[in-house]
């Protein structure tokens, strides 16, 4: 018959993958899900939606989903299935013996942005209540966490300043690192539809993305920088802003630090900052960069988006700096249309951010070095809390080759995929007594594992995600856990193993507690979202119902006033030379999820089957490179293969590539250079070279992978 | 109930308590179990009568908006109100008193004062015509037991057969099942291009567009190419906005996809 089946049952939950945090339901017959279907009401989707949330959701069904706890006492032995008392007791008294022996900071936990709030709050109470350090970090570090830092220092808050429809408000739209289309589909789309309106486009990006040229979508300005320049592209304008004069003086004089901004306008308009002098470093005409300034300055509204070409660099926080700066002297914030906003990569990374998953810091930003603070926690949570900070992710790494850290809690993270350096971080893996992993599915992390606990995908359990405007929305349980329990179930029977007796009922508890805990939570509940749809924080008395637009009236600092950061531009030490002549920069595609472990499970292969290098034509005819060849990637740090593609999307003497497959082993090449302030790692900038290899073994690979794809388009 | 919500909104003259204006209707006003047919719009409030009942809408709203707000929603194949108005199906025809002729609901705004009535003898069998029209080149097989908004529609006018013989068809049309996601069956494609304006007004990827005129017509991804090897980018908005089945998910079905 060729009338579809109807679907019984319809719940309404979040999708997981991107930041953009789409609204669906989720449609089953006889408990399984056939279809998934954009939610209309959705906040963030208005009933829109991508290839991945739409479709790629058959991998909560997957064979490869690990159904019972597995352990063993060595890496070397094989994984043996357990009962989950077996698993919580062996995990629980390993943790226990290595605090005995080398002490109570020797383990650490790391959560992650695919974890809903309640996961990562609990998380973290589990490091810093029950393991007694704040040795816990999360997976923001590696993408995020200079926003956290930059937006922090300039305007108060590390966060999105608008909802995502402010964009249909804007006249000028500034696009630096991003890639919505591929990155951000759903949101990509409504940035397109005010584009088709007549907002003009300016793009800061290395590579002439589908964001920069695609279908009634082309940039007005496209400033194709080299990598690792943003700082100085971004002070250069900041330099035509002050010398022409193009700043707001209005806004300046009411909402910002004044003598500041003077301290700014004297750096930024030295004459090193010059477009005539900026252009060349660049490769940037400079004549582009006065328009650009000038676009922006004009408005009358104009919005900054920018993604993780901003932050993964060395000067990651100085780049967000830079664009908190400009926006604040032109006066591009506090209403609608304008802004300054990260595009958050992971479903739920504004939530790892906010809610406490940090070595320093407890949900709301609020140090654990202080006393107030501190106190309130330990009255809820009833125990002495650490007031040293804790190790950041890489520290533990590096003091787990020192010796002195040995067991970790990983709970929805493969460090050893997605982490800079990576023969590094599996030397530091080797090194440790204890690595309990609680994923979906074994990973290139779980070969260091000594117990995995098979945690629920976000459409088997209860909680909610924090999207990349700020926007909190409900996941809900559309089917039972394939592994028998929900995520914050795990982490609470680990907490209670331990010895620390606690109890929920259900994850709207935690949310509660979180309530109680965090000032811009303080008004949310289930009951609060269920009512009105999805809320954005802050959300409290005097905002009921959360809030869509910040710094309306004040900046969240102590003195309601933006500020100015210096930006000095500093290159990175990661520079091209003879040997490796290349700038390796890198990003995502449409079809795949960071990296992968869910999309590759599913059709979506058919679009990406692998990671490829694009690489310019020029560059590909002086080293007799053909598209479709395997090519070797050098770097300092390491090497891999890829198939080479001719593209015009890169410049001479720029090579890119994807993530999304563990086969392609990107983060071997990259380096090992992080941001100054956050450690978070430098990917977007490795000079590489690029040598063609023998490709007669690899055309039986190349038959090899199309029958794979051809069996999934079956 | 929700219909009085939305009324609440308007009444309020679009601004929320704390001052700010509301914007963005088209998309922010949406409500997931009512299709307006068209995309809600802002601004004063203009009254009006349908079959007998006062509703105001703002203005611009189509008069399909505001009988589906007076919860007298009129049949309709080619409107849903995440798109604009098209008038292509020629279903959602309606009398205004005081003007000639049977004008579409979808395309003809809203005036103060104006008399509409969604259901004479005559609308009636204007339109049961036309969706005889439409059934007469689907597939016979597959009437009873669909579910698509084509087959409620049929349901609720009370349309089950045609009056016409088998004549020239598309039953026999080759299936597009490039997609690994979803399929087209242009045997059910009632081309009211539903999936084309999804495509360009929601996605912004214009990957689709209909090919050739009349009865030739026929939604295309890009240019004679399957949906796979197209600009298509798989965002699903056209398999949503599809009212007849005719681009559905695979995941729907069991085993092989074939007529009956």
């Amino acid at each position: 018959m060729s009338n579809p089946r109807k679907p019984e049952q319809s719940v309404t939950t979040t999708c997981a993958y991107c930041g953009v945090g789409c609204g669906f339901k989720a449609e089953t017959i006889s408990g399984k899900i056939v279809r998934m279907t954009p939610w209309k009401e959705g906040k963030a989707n208005h009933g829109h939606s991508c290839v991945k949330g739409r479709f790629a959701f058959d991998y909560y069904n997957h064979a490869d989903r690990v159904r019972k706890p597995l352990i063993r006492s060595s890496i070397s032995d094989e994984w043996r299935e357990v009962t989950w008392d077996e698993a919580f007791n062996y995990a629980a008294s390993e943790l226990k013996r290595i605090q005995l022996k080398y002490g109570k900071k020797s383990v650490g936990a790391v959560s992650s942005s695919r974890c809903t709030n309640e996961e990562i709050f609990l998380t973290q109470k589990f490091a810093r209540a029950v393991l007694g350090n704040n040795n816990i970090d999360n997976c923001a570090r590696i993408c995020h966490s200079p926003t956290q830092f930059g937006l922090t220092s300039t305007v108060g808050w590390g966060a999105a300043s608008q909802h995502f429809d402010s964009i249909l408000q804007a006249d000028v739209i500034v696009v630096v690192g991003a890639n919505p289309t591929e990155g951000h589909p759903v949101f990509g789309s409504l940035m397109k539809r005010r584009i088709r309106e007549g907002a003009k486009l300016i793009v800061i990006d290395p590579r002439k993305t589908e964001t920069v040229t695609s279908a009634h979508c082309k940039a007005d300005i496209h400033l194709a920088i080299r990598p690792g320049t943003n700082v100085a592209i971004l002070d250069s304008i900041a330099h035509v802003v002050v010398k022409e004069e193009l700043y707001n003086q209005q806004f300046i004089d009411q909402r910002c630090e004044v003598d500041e901004f003077h301290n700014w306008c004297a750096l930024v308009s030295a004459e090193r900052y010059a477009p005539e002098v900026i252009g060349p470093q660049c490769g940037v005409d400079p004549e582009l960069i006065y328009a650009a300034a000038r676009l922006y300055a004009s408005g009358p509204n104009s919005a900054i988006y920018y993604g993780l070409g901003v932050t993964e660099h060395s000067q990651g926080s100085t780049g967000v700096m830079c664009l908190g700066n400009l926006a604040l002297s032109c006066g591009m914030l506090g209403r609608e249309g304008v802004g300054v906003n990260p595009l958050r990569g992971q479903g739920n990374v504004q939530g790892g951010s906010c809610l406490g998953s940090w070595p320093h810091v407890f949900s709301g930003y609020r140090f654990v070095s202080d006393k107030p603070t501190r106190d309130s926690f330990e009255h809820e949570w009833g125990v002495p809390l650490d007031p040293e900070p804790g190790l950041r992710l890489p520290n533990m790494f590096d003091a787990a080759l020192a010796g002195t850290f040995k067991a970790m809690y990983i709970m929805g993270e493969d460090p050893v995929q997605s982490d800079p350096n990576q023969n590094h971080v599996i030397e530091a893996f080797k090194n440790m007594e204890c690595v309990i992993l609680h994923d979906l599915f074994l990973n290139e992390t779980s070969k260091y594992a000594h117990i995995f606990l098979p945690g629920s995908s976000s459409l088997e359990k209860d909680g909610t995600f924090t999207n990349a405007e700020r926007r909190v929305s409900r996941v809900r349980k559309v089917v039972e856990p394939i592994a028998g329990y929900q995520d914050w179930q795990i982490v609470l029977k680990l907490m209670n193993k331990m010895g620390y007796a606690v109890a929920y009922d259900n994850a709207g508890e935690v949310l509660d507690e979180i309530a109680r805990l965090s000032p811009a939570y303080r008004g949310m509940s289930f009951d609060l979202i269920d009512k009105v749809g999805s809320v954005q924080w802050p959300c409290d008395e005097n905002a009921p119902h959360g809030t869509e637009v910040l710094h309306r009236e004040k900046f969240p600092r102590a003195n309601g006033l933006g500020t100015f950061m210096l930006t000095e531009y500093v290159p990175t030490r990661e520079k091209t030379s003879d040997r490796y002549p290349m700038l390796l920069t890198t990003g995502r595609i449409l079809s795949q999820y960071n990296v992968g472990t869910q999309t590759r499970r599913t059709a979506n292969q058919i679009w990406h089957p692998e990671d490829v290098l694009e690489i310019n034509v020029e560059d590909a005819t002086q080293r007799s490179i053909s598209d479709g060849d395997f090519v070797t990637i050098k770097s300092k740090f390491g090497e891999t293969e890829l198939r080479a593609k001719i593209s015009t999307r890169v410049n001479p003497g720029i090579v890119y590539t994807t993530f999304h497959h563990a086969k392609s082993k990107a983060n071997a090449v990259t380096s090992d250079l992080s941001d100054w302030a956050t450690n978070c790692p430098e990917y977007k900038v490795t000079a590489v070279d690029v040598i063609p290899k023998n490709i007669t073994n690899l055309i039986y690979e190349s038959i090899a992978s199309h029958e794979k794809i051809d069996q999934l388009g079956n | 109930m929700k219909i009085l919500i939305y009324y609440l909104v308007s009444f309020a003259g679009q601004i929320d308590l704390k001052g700010n204006k509301f914007m963005w209707s088209e998309i922010r006003n949406l409500i997931e179990e009512v299709d307006y047919g068209t995309p809600p719009r802002e601004g004063k409030l203009v009254n009006l009568t349908i079959d007998g009942v006062n509703v105001s809408v703002p203005e611009k709203s189509s008069i399909m908006f505001a009988a589906a707000a007076a919860g007298k929603p009129i049949p309709k194949l080619c409107a849903t109100d995440t798109l604009e108005a098209f008038g292509s199906c020629r279903v959602c025809l309606v009398e205004i008193e005081g003007k000639y002729g049977y004008p579409a609901s979808c395309t003809t705004p809203v005036a103060e004062g104006l008399v509409v009535r969604t259901t004479t003898e005559k609308l009636d069998q204007i339109r049961r015509g036309v969706l005889e029209l439409y059934l007469s080149d689907f597939p016979p097989g597959e009437i009873a037991d669909g579910w698509s908004e084509f087959h409620e529609t049929l349901k609720k006018e009370g349309v089950s057969r045609h009056r016409y013989g088998q004549g020239k068809n598309h039953f026999d049309e080759l299936l597009d099942t490039s997609n690994p996601y979803f399929l087209f069956d242009p045997s059910k494609c009632i081309v009211c291009s539903r999936c084309v304006r999804a495509c360009s007004e929601i996605q912004g990827t214009f990957a689709l567009s209909i090919a050739g005129r009349g009865f030739d017509s026929v939604v295309n991804a890009g240019q004679d190419e399957n949906f796979l090897e197209s600009e298509c980018v798989s965002c699903g908005a056209c398999v949503q906005a599809c009212p007849s089945h005719a681009l559905v998910e695979k995941s729907l079905f069991e085993g092989e996809y074939k007529h009956v």
